[in-house]
């Protein structure tokens, strides 16, 4: 699946989400966090890094409260219309986490700038909605009111 | 008013590229329908019975001349010469094409017009008081601040995709002229006992199939936390709104779920981890903004006119729409006007193009070149001196557009309907009409009193119907327009939800319904009793013995 990282078209990316059956397979996975949080301790020696996606539905509070125990935190978008992963990315943020934020699931052009305003630094962009085009997200606005992750200030205060 | 700098056009500009390259993208085949709809939804373009159909904001209410001309050209240009304003003080146009769409925003633009956020879920047009800064009884003016909210909740990255539409009214003073209290959030600027002026802040009020009154989430809130209070309860809000069910996504549902005190904790808990951030407006963005608001160059001399009396005194007409439409201005010497929208026998709200260019030729000869939008569908000219009225009342009278009903029965607020609406269950307009032909008469009308009647085509309540003193709302009963009437609902800052009277009516009996009505509260009525004043003191059930009483 196409991946921006910083903007940039990553070609070789180490990460592979996995589900029940394939979760113990080797090399750095991101684990759905209900997933992680039933088999905490079978993962916790495990060779490779460990990640966890978080989505709305989750309590992300014990995430929130050691963040930066991941490298890595994917937040899932289930559909265009569920707004949830944008506050998730900026609590995330708040919390202290200095790690890859990366967008999965329903991740498309018109959002990804909004993404990466909220704190997201990587998007990862389904095959058939990734084009040359999905670049233009980016330079859509040169101009803003509010102040976000990317930078605090309204534009009040610029 | 408000005007725009460099940022702010800018912005503008930039939306219209996106949704230039939204709609090429779409037509392309390239952006799926769905996605096409939320991004469209946005910038305030629904697809409806016979057209696209465009909402343009007109951001609480404020228009200029030249905007007004702005809008009349659009409506010349890309639709068929005519556009109809709304409960949220925007104006819609029916008929445009979609690929004509980005050109027309194009042309707005450039008078620092758009159609940002007039749809969708997310955060709408703030509303307000149609008579703020020239009313004597606002304690401020509350316009400053709808702007400084308009500014933060334009495009705001977070709050795009919330579970459902959310909209912000402000009130400026005791009297609630803005509906505040059937918002998602509603804004009263109060005085503290320091003598300090804030914010009383209510949440989870709203109409649609559910509707609340506004519960108090907080008594006062500084100016300078405006933002971030604002912040917070959306930020929960979109964490924890339902998804699951658009029925059941709007935030008083949420609110009354959680119940307003534990609501409450979640929203301080969340404020408190933001409200020292940079959200904190600085005193020179306040004053930057209220600069543009500020009083006009009023003529000292303007109270010293003796023709208004004189006027008054041999025209019975012109004292009727003197009374009716014209409302005192804080300043001696001028009237505010409505420039009523509720022409007899027209859809109510609608406007045609060389209408338009007339208000705005009007405000620029005898108000200043501004003219505001209500939340009742009628427009403003908020500032004409005394000695200009009779001028401008026969060139009104001339237009069409000098009905002297506000207020009184025929001054309905009524959405498109069936006609147009793809949403609705039920037409309107016909229904408008048959109680326009009914209660052609003024003088009865003006006997009967303030009388606010809104009609809704269907459950989502665009037209506020829950609110009218008498509702009327379209239902579906086996393909037949049908219509059930409340009473007892008020918008104002007695806010309350009308109640059903029974039994929904067919749609040729609705005028003659609402004559029972009125014969009741004829009959009850104390001396100049106001009829809400009278429903609540003797209930419903005379109403319903008069309406569904049998047949002899």
């Amino acid at each position: 699946m196409p991946l921006l990282i910083n903007r940039e078209p990553v070609e070789n990316d180490s990460w592979t989400l996995v589900d029940e059956d394939t979760l113990q397979q080797s090399g750095d996975i991101i684990v759905p966090l209900a997933l992680y949080q039933e088999n905490q301790d079978s993962l916790s020696n495990r060779e490779g890094h460990l990640a966890v996606q978080v989505s709305g539905d989750d309590n992300i509070d014990t995430v929130l409260e050691n963040p930066n125990q991941f490298p890595l935190i994917a937040v899932f978008f289930p559909a265009v219309r569920d707004g949830r992963g944008f506050s998730i990315a900026r609590l995330l943020k708040r919390a202290g986490f200095t790690g890859q934020i990366r967008a999965t699931g329903d991740v498309s052009h018109d959002r990804l700038d909004f993404m990466t305003r909220c704190g997201f630094d990587a998007l990862e962009i389904p095959a058939d909605r990734y084009s040359e085009e999905v670049h233009n997200a980016f330079s859509e606005f040169s101009v803003r009111y509010q102040g976000a992750e990317d930078d605090s200030r309204p534009v009040y205060r610029q | 008013m408000y005007q725009y700098n460099q940022v702010d056009q800018q912005l503008v500009n930039e939306r219209v590229a996106q949704f230039r390259d939204q709609t090429r993208r779409f037509l392309a085949g390239d952006l799926p329908e769905d996605e096409f709809l939320a991004l469209r939804l946005m910038n305030g373009l629904y697809v409806q019975r016979h057209a696209p159909m465009l909402r343009v904001a007109v951001p609480y209410g404020m228009m200029s001349a030249q905007q007004m001309r702005s809008l009349a050209n659009v409506a010349r240009t890309w639709d068929k010469g005519y556009g109809h304003f709304t409960t949220r003080t925007n104006i819609q146009f029916n008929w445009p094409k979609l690929e004509d769409v980005p050109d027309i925003l194009e042309e707005l633009a450039k008078v620092q017009m758009h159609a940002i956020q007039t749809s969708g879920n997310c955060i709408r047009n703030t509303t307000t008081d149609q008579f703020a800064g020239i009313i004597a009884d606002e304690i401020e003016d509350p316009r400053p601040y709808c702007e400084i909210i308009r500014q933060w909740s334009s495009l705001h990255p977070e709050f795009a995709f919330l579970p459902r539409k959310f909209k912000i009214a402000i009130s400026g003073g005791p009297t609630d002229r803005a509906a505040s209290q059937v918002h998602d959030i509603g804004l009263h600027i109060v005085k503290n006992d320091a003598g300090e002026v804030g914010f009383e802040v209510l949440v989870g009020g709203g109409l649609g199939r559910t509707p609340v009154i506004g519960k108090q989430i907080r008594p006062f809130l500084q100016k300078k936390d405006l933002l971030s209070y604002l912040e917070a309860i959306i930020r929960v809000y979109n964490l924890k709104g339902r998804r699951d069910n658009k029925y059941k996504a709007r935030i008083k549902i949420l609110v009354n779920a959680l119940g307003i005190d534990t609501f409450r904790e979640l929203v301080e808990a969340e404020w408190e981890q933001i409200k020292d951030s940079d959200l904190v407006l600085t005193d020179a963005e306040i004053s930057r903004v209220q600069g543009f608001f500020k009083p006009f160059e009023y003529e000292a001399d303007a109270a010293n006119d003796t023709s208004l009396d004189a006027k008054l005194a041999e025209d019975a007409s012109f004292a009727a729409w003197f009374r009716q439409n014209t409302v005192e201005h804080k300043v001696s010497g001028y009237r505010a006007v409505i420039v009523s929208l509720k022409a007899h026998l027209v859809p109510k709200g609608d406007i045609s193009h060389q209408q338009m260019d007339l208000v705005a030729d009007l405000s620029d000869k005898y108000s200043f070149g501004e003219i505001r939008s209500t939340h009742n569908q009628n427009l403003v000219l908020a500032d004409v001196r005394n000695a200009d009225l009779y001028e401008l009342w026969e060139i009104l009278s001339e237009a069409n557009l000098a009905r002297a009903n506000v207020g009184t029965l025929t001054d309905m607020t009524v959405c498109p309907g069936g006609d147009f609406c793809a949403l609705a269950n039920a037409k309107t307009l016909g229904v408008a009409d048959q109680i326009d032909a009914k209660f052609e008469d003024l003088d009865y009308l003006y006997d009967l009193g303030d009388i606010k009647l809104n009609m809704s085509g269907c459950i989502n309540a665009c037209s506020h119907h829950h609110v009218g003193h008498i509702g009327i709302l379209g239902v579906d009963k086996k393909g037949e327009d049908w219509y059930q009437i409340t009473l007892g609902g008020s918008d104002g800052e007695d806010a309350s939800l009308g109640k059903v009277i029974g039994k929904a009516v067919a749609s040729d009996e609705v005028a003659d319904t609402l004559e029972k009505v009125l014969a009741v509260f004829v009959e009850q009525r104390i001396e100049d009793e106001r009829f809400i004043d009278c429903v609540r003191r003797i209930g419903l059930s005379p109403f319903k013995e008069k309406v569904y009483a049998p047949a002899h």
